[in-house]
Formats: C-alpha cells, sequence, structure tokens
C-alpha cells in the first residue's frame, strides 16, 4: 500500500510539475512574452530553497485560511508543495528540448498550416523525449523526496525507510525498502529506452538563436498576467511569509545569522565550487565513454547510485569510506565531494552526454587521422565546441551540491557543516525569527554566487575572444 | 596557469586529508545546537582545545547523530556523545560503542542518574510537560494529569509528537514501565478515540500550540520554556504531581570505546558535569540542575519541587525496545 501511495504521489507531482513547467517552458521560450528573462530567473527561485523550509513557509501560509490547515497537512499538500519545487527543473528540461528545435521545421509546416497546427504537429512530437524526461526525473525525485511528505505528516515510503533506520535501526529492512525505490528507477529508465530509443533523457542548448520566436498578439497580457501570478503564488508568498517572520523582532537576527553563518558560507561555497568541478570532470570522462564507446552500462549504473535515497547513501559512504586505510578521505572534505558526486553524477554525465551526441564523429576522426592524441582532441575539438553548455553544467552542479544536505549531512566531517546543515541544525528551539532570517540569507547568498559564476564567465569568454 | 591551478589542488588536497590535531576534541550531540554550541565554545574558551561538534536535526528527530556513531563503530571519530536524554546513551553502552568514566566532577549527582559502570553520566535535566495556550484554555480547563486528556472535552484538542522518535519515545516507554503494558496501552487507544494529534516533533507541538492550532500538547520543558518567551499566552503544567509524577530527563555524557582523542573526551565530560554548565543549561533553557545548590533562575523549577516519575532508566530503554512495534501501529 505504501509503495502504491508512494507512487501515486509521485505521479501527481510529476504530471502537474510537468505541465506547468511546460507550459512556462513554451511560453518563456518560444514567444516574446515581456520580461521573460526575468520571469526565467526568479521562476528557479524554489530550486536554491530547502524544500523544508518552504514547507515551513507554506503552512505558516495556510494555516491562516479556514480549511488551510487541513488542505497542507493532506496528501493532497504534499503534492502541492513538491509541484511548486519541482516545476522549475521540468520547466528547465523542457524548455532545453524547445530551444534545441530548428527554427527550419517550423517555417516550413508554416508554410502549408497554422501555428497550433505547427505546434501539436512538429514542436510536441520533438520536444516529446524532454517532456518524458522531465516527467521521469520529477517522478525519481518525488518519490525520493523525505523532508515534504515527513513534515507533514504524510506516511510513504522515505518515511518507512527512516523510520526503519532512525526508530528500529533495522538497516537491513531499510535498505530492502530503498531497493523498491532503485528497482523502480531503472524500470523508468528501461521505459525511457524502449518509447524513445536513442532520443536524449536530458537535453539542452545553448543556441536559442536557432528557435524561432512566435509574436504574441491579444494574449500577449493576459499571459503576462497569468506568469506573474504563478510568480506570486510560487516565489512571492513563501518569501514574504519568511520576511515577515525575520522582521517580527527587527532587524537584529540578520547580524546574528551573519556572524553564525560565516564559516558555513565560505564551506558551501568551497565544497559547491570543488564539487561541481569533480562533477564535471566524471560527468566528461562517464558521457565520453556512454556516448563515444557506446558503453550504456554507464546509465543503469549511476541511475542505481542517483535513485538510492541518500540516507542509504550516507550510511553506504560510512561504511566503505570509514576505515583505517581510507580514513584521509573520510576525514577530510572530500567525503562530502564523494556524496555530491554519488548524487548528480547521474545528470552531470546526461548532461555532457547530451551536448557530446551533438559533436559530429568526423570532426575527431579527422584529427586523429591527423596525429592528435586523445587529450588533444579533448581540448582543441571537444571541449571548445561544448564550452558554454559545460558551463551550464557547471551551474546545475553548483546550485544542486550547494542544496545538497540528506547524504552531506550524514558524512560531513565534524566541524565543517555548510549552510543548509547549520540552518537544520540551529532549527531546533530557535526562534523562528532567527530560522526565517537564516533561510533568506542563505537564498541570497545563493542567489549571488550564481550572479558572480555568469559574470565571471561572460568575462572569460569576453577575454577569449578578444584574444 | 595550469601549473598553479594543479599546485593549489595537491595542496588543498594536503590541507584536508591531514590528519587529525592532537589539541583537539570530537563531540556529537543531540542537544539542540542553540543551547549546546555556546558551552562547546566556552570550554574552547577555556581550555584552548579545539572542539569539532555534529549537531543532530529536528528534521531527523535526534536520531541523525546516533545513526552517525553506530555506523562508524569499527572506527570511531566521535570522543563524547552529549545526549539530551539517558534512552541513546543505553542504545550505544548495549552495542558497545560506550566506555565507562566515572568523572570526579559528578560525585554528588544522585546513582539514579547515572549508569552502573559509568557509561553514561547524567546532568542538567528536563522534564515533560504539558505547554497551552492561554487563549484556548482557560485557567480551570487546564488538565492536571495525563489521564484527564481522555475526557471528551479535549477531543481533538492536544498534540503529541511521534512516538517512535525523541523523549515522545522515552515518555510513552515510562509510562509502559509505570503503568504495565495493559494500562498504558488503554490510555494510548484512549487518547487515539479522543483524536490527539500527532505531531512531527517536540518543536512542531510547540509551534502548534503557539500558532493555537491547537489547544494544548505534551512537549519538554526547553521547548515550553521557549514557547513561553516568544508569547505571554503560553502557558506550562507538570502533570500528574499528585500521582505518577513527571518524567524528568537528564542530559548524559558518554566517553567513546577507542576513540581518537580519549583524554581531551575526559577533560570535556568533566566541564560539562560541573556546576557552572547546569548554571548555564538553567540560564538559556530553564534545565534543572542535579548537582545541589546551584543558582537558578526564578523561572526554573527545582527538582526537589517536582514529583518524578519512579524509573529505572535501563529497564525503560529495554522497554522503549520491546514496545516499538506497538508505537510504530499506534502512530499509523
Amino acid at each position: 500500500m505504501l509503495v502504491l501511495k508512494s507512487l501515486e504521489l509521485a505521479f501527481f507531482v510529476a504530471i502537474l510539475a510537468t505541465l506547468l513547467g511546460g507550459f512556462f517552458a513554451f511560453f518563456l521560450t518560444k514567444t516574446n512574452l515581456p520580461f521573460k528573462n526575468f520571469f526565467k530567473l526568479l521562476f528557479l527561485a524554489p530550486l536554491f530553497l530547502s524544500p523544508y523550509i518552504l514547507t515551513l513557509s507554506w503552512v505558516d501560509f495556510f494555516v491562516y485560511f479556514q480549511g488551510g490547515k487541513e488542505f497542507i497537512y493532506s496528501f493532497w499538500g504534499v503534492i502541492f508543495v513538491l509541484t511548486l519545487i519541482f516545476t522549475p527543473l521540468a520547466m528547465l528540461v523542457i524548455a532545453s528540448g524547445l530551444d534545441n528545435i530548428n527554427a527550419k521545421l517550423e517555417e516550413a509546416g508554416l508554410m502549408i498550416s497554422s501555428y497550433p497546427q505547427v505546434l501539436f504537429k512538429i514542436i510536441f512530437p520533438l520536444v516529446k523525449p524532454a517532456i518524458l524526461s522531465s516527467f521521469i526525473l520529477v517522478f525519481v525525485l518525488a518519490l525520493s523526496e523525505f523532508s515534504v511528505p515527513a513534515f507533514l505528516s504524510v506516511k510513504v515510503l522515505t518515511t518507512e525507510i527512516f523510520t526503519q533506520f532512525s526508530a528500529f535501526y533495522n538497516y537491513g529492512l531499510a535498505l530492502a525498502n530503498s531497493m523498491i525505490l532503485v528497482f523502480i528507477s531503472i524500470l523508468l529508465l528501461l521505459s525511457e529506452k524502449f518509447y524513445l530509443a536513442d532520443a536524449s533523457f536530458l537535453s539542452m542548448s545553448t543556441k536559442s538563436q536557432q528557435s524561432r520566436i512566435v509574436e504574441l498578439e491579444s494574449s500577449k497580457y493576459p499571459l503576462f498576467m497569468i506568469h506573474l501570478l504563478y510568480l506570486f503564488f510560487s516565489i512571492v508568498i513563501p518569501v514574504v511569509v519568511l520576511s515577515v517572520q525575520s522582521f517580527d523582532s527587527g532587524s537584529v537576527y540578520f547580524f546574528q545569522v551573519i556572524t553564525l553563518l560565516i564559516p558555513n558560507i565560505i564551506n558551501s561555497l568551497f565544497y559547491a565550487i570543488i564539487g561541481a568541478l569533480v562533477l564535471l570532470l566524471f560527468g566528461f570522462l562517464f558521457a565520453y565513454i556512454s556516448v563515444k564507446e557506446k558503453i550504456k552500462a554507464m546509465d543503469t549504473l549511476l541511475l542505481i547510485v542517483f535513485s538510492v535515497p541518500s540516507t542509504v547513501l550516507g550510511i553506504g559512504l560510512i561504511k566503505f569510506f570509514n576505515t583505517p586505510s581510507l580514513d584521509f578521505i573520510y576525514s577530510s572534505f572530500w567525503i562530502i565531494i564523494i556524496a555530491y558526486l554519488g548524487k548528480f553524477l547521474f545528470i552531470s554525465h546526461k548532461l555532457i552526454g547530451n551536448a557530446l551526441i551533438q559533436i559530429p564523429k568526423s570532426l575527431e576522426e579527422s584529427a586523429e587521422m591527423m596525429g592528435a592524441g586523445f587529450f588533444k582532441r579533448i581540448q582543441k575539438i571537444i571541449l571548445p565546441l561544448i564550452a558554454d553548455k559545460i558551463f551550464i553544467v557547471f551551474i546545475i552542479c553548483f546550485i544542486f551540491s550547494l542544496g545538497e544536505l540528506g547524504a552531506t549531512i550524514l558524512v560531513y566531517p565534524a566541524g565543517s557543516a555548510v549552510m543548509g546543515i547549520k540552518l537544520y541544525t540551529i532549527m531546533a528551539n530557535a526562534p523562528q525569527s532567527l530560522v526565517s532570517a537564516m533561510s533568506l540569507v542563505i537564498l541570497l547568498v545563493t542567489v549571488l554566487a550564481i550572479v558572480v559564476l555568469v559574470l565571471f564567465y561572460r568575462v572569460f569568454v569576453f577575454y577569449r575572444l578578444s584574444k | 596557469m595550469k601549473n598553479l591551478l594543479l599546485m593549489t589542488f595537491v595542496l588543498l588536497t594536503f590541507i584536508s586529508c591531514s590528519k587529525e590535531s592532537k589539541d583537539e576534541v570530537t563531540v556529537y550531540t543531540t542537544v539542540d545546537q542553540i543551547f549546546s554550541e555556546p558551552i562547546l565554545k566556552d570550554f574552547e574558551k577555556e581550555t584552548g582545545i579545539k572542539v569539532k561538534a555534529i549537531y543532530d536535526t529536528e528534521e531527523t528527530k535526534s536520531t541523525g547523530v546516533l545513526n552517525r556513531i553506530i555506523a562508524e563503530k569499527n572506527n570511531p571519530h566521535c570522543d563524547v556523545f552529549w545526549s539530551g536524554d539517558p534512552i541513546r546513551a543505553i542504545v550505544l553502552k548495549n552495542r558497545g560503542i560506550t566506555m565507562g568514566y566515572d568523572s570526579p566532577v559528578a560525585k554528588d549527582i544522585s546513582e539514579q542518574f547515572k549508569d552502573a559502570a559509568y557509561h553514561w553520566i547524567g546532568f542538567s535535566a528536563r522534564a515533560r510537560v504539558l505547554v497551552y495556550n492561554k487563549n484556548l484554555l482557560k485557567a480551570d480547563e487546564v488538565p492536571d494529569s495525563i489521564f484527564d486528556l481522555l475526557d471528551k472535552k479535549y477531543r481533538a484538542k492536544f498534540a503529541i509528537a511521534n512516538p517512535l522518535f525523541g523523549t515522545t519515545s522515552f515518555h510513552f516507554a515510562a509510562l509502559f514501565s509505570t503503568l504495565g503494558d495493559k494500562k498504558a496501552k488503554e490510555l494510548f487507544s484512549g487518547f487515539k478515540k479522543n483524536h490527539l494529534l500527532i505531531a512531527t516533533s517536540n518543536g512542531d507541538v510547540k509551534k502548534r500550540v503557539l500558532n493555537a492550532e491547537i489547544a494544548c500538547g505534551l512537549t519538554d520543558t526547553d521547548d515550553a520554556f521557549t514557547a513561553m518567551e516568544e508569547s505571554k499566552n503560553m502557558g506550562i503544567v507538570f502533570l500528574d504531581q499528585k500521582g505518577i509524577g513527571s518524567l524528568v530527563m537528564p542530559n548524559t555524557v558518554s566517553l567513546m570505546k577507542n576513540s581518537p582523542h580519549n583524554s581531551n573526551g575526559k577533560r570535556l565530560i568533566d566541564y560539562l558535569l560541573s556546576k557552572e554548565i547546569e548554571k548555564k543549561l538553567a540560564i538559556s533553557s530553564a534545565q534543572m540542575p542535579l548537582h545541589k545548590g546551584v543558582k537558578t533562575p526564578k523561572n526554573v523549577p527545582s527538582l526537589d519541587n517536582i514529583v518524578a516519575m519512579k524509573i529505572d532508566y535501563e529497564k525503560t530503554a529495554k522497554k522503549l525496545e520491546e514496545i516499538q512495534g506497538y508505537l510504530k501501529t499506534w502512530g499509523e
């Protein structure tokens, strides 16, 4: 029953997030909607906040309404919160699929029919792999999410795994339950392979200029209002709730928060940057082996690790690395980086793999005939061609690493907590104003870090081009 | 440039992989960070010994660090386990993870708060109390016994945290030990029939009562006292003062077997067990000292004035293991 309930929950979240994500991806990618870049950036904000904190703010919002409490502490309340959390991810994946559509195909279609027909007969079939990818990714993530159903007192498979671990110390049963998650995830991957053959799982493009932009006319402002309304609903409300709570006792807590967080901010940014770099390195290696050498077992192996619940992964890492011979890793921050690898290498290798697929094999073959070795081919041909995409993967890995908690909390060396862990540990018995202020500071630091990285990359590209 | 990057990488690896320093101590604690961290920082300042700490989270319900200690059993990193209640310390003792240390500082602490072989020693105690919202319960409506909560007038008006975790699990086990299985099961079935609300944690109970989502709830004194600091509408009551008494739960400290900084661990244990720390915990979180003669703020009750539930911690821990299956079914 619990498995069915978890599947039902993940299904609804995946459907709703994919529908909403697909809707916004279309209008933000394919149309001239006003302020679309502004929306693109702000719609991502729920990804930067901890699911636990978002849930807290939604609970605090709903308790003010008649029947709101009953709604939020329910199966549908969990679906509501998880849908808002995962919609940006679905939007990213589908927007990348839409970006990849060649404008020539749409233009050819428009010569003989109307845009709605082009939308259903050309765009939809072309973007179908991305839609299915979004569904599968959100499904797997929703299935393995623990903090939201646990906080809202809804029993699912992950809360059962947690109970076995934490109340009964029954690692065997917890692992057996985790295997159900792994099995379901593998089934999903196999179904994807069966239906989509070689279609990409996670696609992305940086060449949006290839895509055709639709001119919105009378519907422009109603659609703008819909986007504004969603922005208000998904981001403004939780941020306002957190802000109101933060300023409940004046601005005193903001100073306390900054003092408390400084060492953790430094740790977080450092680990996330190293984590993103290592994820890029291994993601590239695995993707190269998978795409160029056609060794598909990599996908399955990485998916298994990806779908293992974080607690199980954390305990597994302790069991493996906490030995006298590997203690030099377990006692250092590298254990955190390894946890990031376990959690996100699947995503990194898929994204890079998709970029590699688009490079014609002939380019590498020509270089090889001219005597270029493996490393030279990578350096001179592959990397320059996918540099922009590599940077996007870096940013995605950075965001994921910065927010990872489930496995990190079990393995981080004493005295080297990251921002998210500090927030979780300070939460017990700390005043609500301090917790909310800390959440806002973390959100701000994350956004600032991303802006700085993007600016740094732009300067780097400018320098490279001018050279 | 490339060489510089490579050198930086090697340097980082070297720095991060360097062995643990001798002048440090590692402590894992389930005590709320907001109360435990200042004390550990004071120890660092006073002794010059660097404290590396791992704190538990509300989300993992005081079991995160315990699971980590169990997982690290064969190659321990933790020197001292500072627990918010004796149950977790007993779990570690029963798994052969802790070792005995009879701290000279704890000589005047009653033997009832110590393990017979000193695998854990108690200090600063909390108690289980009922926290209530004065806007929802008038003074004459406040229950004074846990059995009062079976009355229809409290139907759907009280909350308890998930009994599988934290001090609530301890409380349930203590009630089983004190009342006997039959009577305890009747009590808990009565709670269910009276539509009690099962919250995710004690903090959640406190928050729901504070937000007037529910009239009252069972929680720990530290949660209750912080709730009273946050709002004047909050009140607390020690239940069953004319009957079985309230459950009293001391903090405990344990020394880990084969830990890397054993002697520093002993120094930290001595420090935590001192009167000075009991005084600090009384001020910060209204915890009741176990040493005699510790001066406390007026709002902190004295153990001498509370009727405590008469339990054997070791037996209660065993009882908890026995009833966990029942608690899981009860909570579902």
